[in-house]
């Protein structure tokens, strides 16, 4: 592996530090985020390091569990969109012929279906409860994911020793486990990384909107809470209420991004070069 | 892929939209609009006039390929249904709000690409220098981060902060204007913020784009030609890297109006802006499925019809798609 960039560092290091609050959050935060552990918008206090919101419930640890929330998206969602991408692409770059033809013509019309539309209409229908937000976001995403694994596959198939495997009756189960899939790895890991990224940031967008699990203390559910108060930006409310959850969900999306960029370089030495 | 073959594409896409439309709140469990006339549901319309129509609409108690007839004949003729909170026809209240969404994402839409063009020409020009590290690290920066995000931030710095714009709408309130012009500047005066934001938001991806497409031209042997034969400096740049860079850009297009669509509809919840995407914010709070359904619909018909437009400039543009198809 080359030398980390400095960008990789940071995004390996907030993500960490983001883990890291997310396991401990019952130790870390003052109080239940579901409790009214104060009055309805206290300012910052020595009881309250970033007051409290609209009902008296204390920010800061809303913010420490939210990080939880993010995470499981990430994870979840993120394993969702590659696996059903591993599995299309990886069965249509495989097979080819007709199945490969007609899962990239499906591929082709997902891509062109408008995305956050028919997520609004499916989170509306489906609930929204924070596994049908995983599910929807896993199946509206995958298919970027078909496209690139499909590519990579059909050059694997081709290479010397995947031939010569299948030459010396090996079946297709265990050529695709023994030699496919570990070509692969590299390309399947930074799908994971840069599918969790997106799944961040529409899961808050989700919430955000209204369409997110109103019982779920995410960074979302608080921006729009946030949000409601009339007046919000007429005072400085907004500096401890609704930043921190804003500044957080950015701050994670991009320690996955960058994150990606650098394994984009390691993937891809060309880019690097062009990069410079 | 001729012309024809993309419309038909595109026909289909848009059919499969509306059947979405049509089966998803009927086959899912808990029959979310048979709740909607169901006196002992929670979601139940009290209100008889609504309901009457409601019942009118959706006929939920007819066969299914009739229903399905009648959601087609409906939407043909432009009936998309009253809404449960307003009690106003969904097509008026997406009339009403369509107009500024447009407004709004056609603004941007120019902004971000002229910037985009200008910024990612010079910046590949002069690639390796600071000015260009620092353009593409801004680049990377505006292209990840939450389109909310930006909002927010120029939200508090302009509007809460120096409070030099107007916090949210798109027009003064209850204002009666002397003139045309009185008006349009009220309007503008409202738009520059959450154009602004929408701008940033889409400048990042599409500026990275036209660099990286002009660095690609720039190693061409015809720009080599070019050089020798002693053309200026601006000639080269201009009329010969960035021309050749413009094909990946117009590519691209389409889905980029996708995204300043997507990223519309986040920044009109936040500003308050009465386009399409504060009518779904609005809605959705209401569960008013009606209009969610209709925006939904309208939505996705701009979508469409957008990414087709891009497609066929793109068919004049480039003989090469004409005559091999698209090269995925």
């Amino acid at each position: 592996m080359r030398r980390l960039g400095g960008e990789v560092w940071f995004g390996l290091i907030l993500l960490t530090l983001c883990s890291a609050v997310a396991v401990l959050a019952p130790v870390l935060a003052p109080y239940d985020p579901h409790a009214f552990s104060g009055q309805p918008l206290e300012r910052p206090s020595r009881a309250h390091p970033l007051g409290t919101n609209d009902v008296g419930q204390d920010i800061l640890s809303e913010l420490l569990y939210g990080a939880r929330v993010s995470l499981i998206v990430a994870l979840a969602a993120g394993s969702g969109t590659v696996l059903l991408g591993l599995l299309v692409g990886g069965m249509a770059g495989y097979a080819g012929g007709w199945l490969d033809q007609a899962l990239m013509r499906l591929v082709d019309g997902m891509m062109s279906l408008p995305r956050l539309p028919l997520l609004i209409l499916f989170a509306t229908f489906l609930g929204s409860g924070l596994p049908q937000t995983i599910a929807i976001i896993s199946l509206l995403f995958w298919p970027a994911t078909a496209r690139v694994v499909r590519a990579q596959v059909q050059s694997v198939r081709q290479r010397g020793y995947v031939r010569m495997a299948r030459q010396f009756g090996a079946g297709h189960p265990y050529v695709f486990l023994r030699h496919i899939l570990p070509a692969i790895g590299p390309l399947v890991a930074y799908g994971l990384v840069t599918s969790a990224g997106h799944a961040v940031a529409m899961e808050a967008g989700l919430a955000f909107l209204g369409l997110g699990d109103p019982l779920v203390k995410s960074w979302g559910l608080m921006m729009r809470f946030a949000l409601n108060l009339p007046g919000l930006f007429l005072t400085d409310r907004w500096l401890w209420w609704l930043l921190p959850p804003a500044l957080s969900v950015t701050l994670l999306i991009l320690a996955l991004t960058f994150i990606g960029i650098g394994m984009e370089r390691n993937l891809n030495p060309r880019l690097a070069r062009r990069w410079r | 892929m001729g012309t024809g073959h993309r419309t038909l594409v595109y026909l289909l896409t848009f059919w499969v939209i509306l059947t979405l439309n049509f089966l998803l709140p009927r086959l899912l469990p808990g029959d979310p609009l048979a709740a909607l006339l169901d006196p002992s549901s929670s979601d139940y319309v009290y209100d008889p006039e609504v309901r009457a129509a409601l019942a009118a609409y959706y006929g939920l108690d007819r066969p299914l390929p009739e229903q399905y007839g009648r959601y087609l004949l409906g939407i043909l003729t432009g009936d998309l249904g009253r809404s449960i909170r307003l009690n106003r026809p969904v097509a008026e209240l997406v009339a009403g709000h369509l107009p500024w969404t447009l407004l709004l994402v056609g603004t941007a839409l120019l902004l971000s690409s002229g910037l985009a063009l200008l910024a990612g020409t010079e910046s590949a020009w002069r690639r390796g220098s600071w000015a260009d590290r620092g353009l593409v690290t801004a680049g990377i920066l505006l292209a990840n981060v939450p389109v909310y995000f930006v909002g927010m931030m120029l939200l508090l710095l302009f509007g809460a902060r120096l409070r030099w714009l107007p916090l949210a709408g798109g027009r003064t309130p209850f204002a009666q204007y002397p003139s045309a012009l009185a008006a349009a500047l009220d309007i503008g005066h409202h738009l520059i913020l959450p154009a602004l934001t929408l701008t940033l938001a889409m400048v990042g991806a599409k500026f990275l784009l036209v660099r990286n497409a002009t660095v690609n031209m720039l190693g061409e042997d015809f720009m080599l030609v070019a050089r020798a034969k002693g053309l200026p400096e601006g000639r080269l740049k201009w009329g010969h890297a960035l021309r050749n860079a413009l094909l990946p850009f117009v590519a691209h297009l389409a889905a980029h109006t996708g995204m300043a669509v997507t990223g519309a509809v986040f920044i009109e919840a936040l500003f308050s802006y009465p386009g399409m995407g504060r009518l779904i914010f609005e809605s959705v709070t209401a569960r008013d499925y009606p209009v969610i359904q209709g925006a939904f619909l309208v939505v996705s018909a701009v979508v469409l019809t957008a990414n087709f437009l891009a497609d066929i400039i793109n068919l004049h543009l480039d003989p090469r798609l004409r005559e091999r198809g698209v090269e995925r």
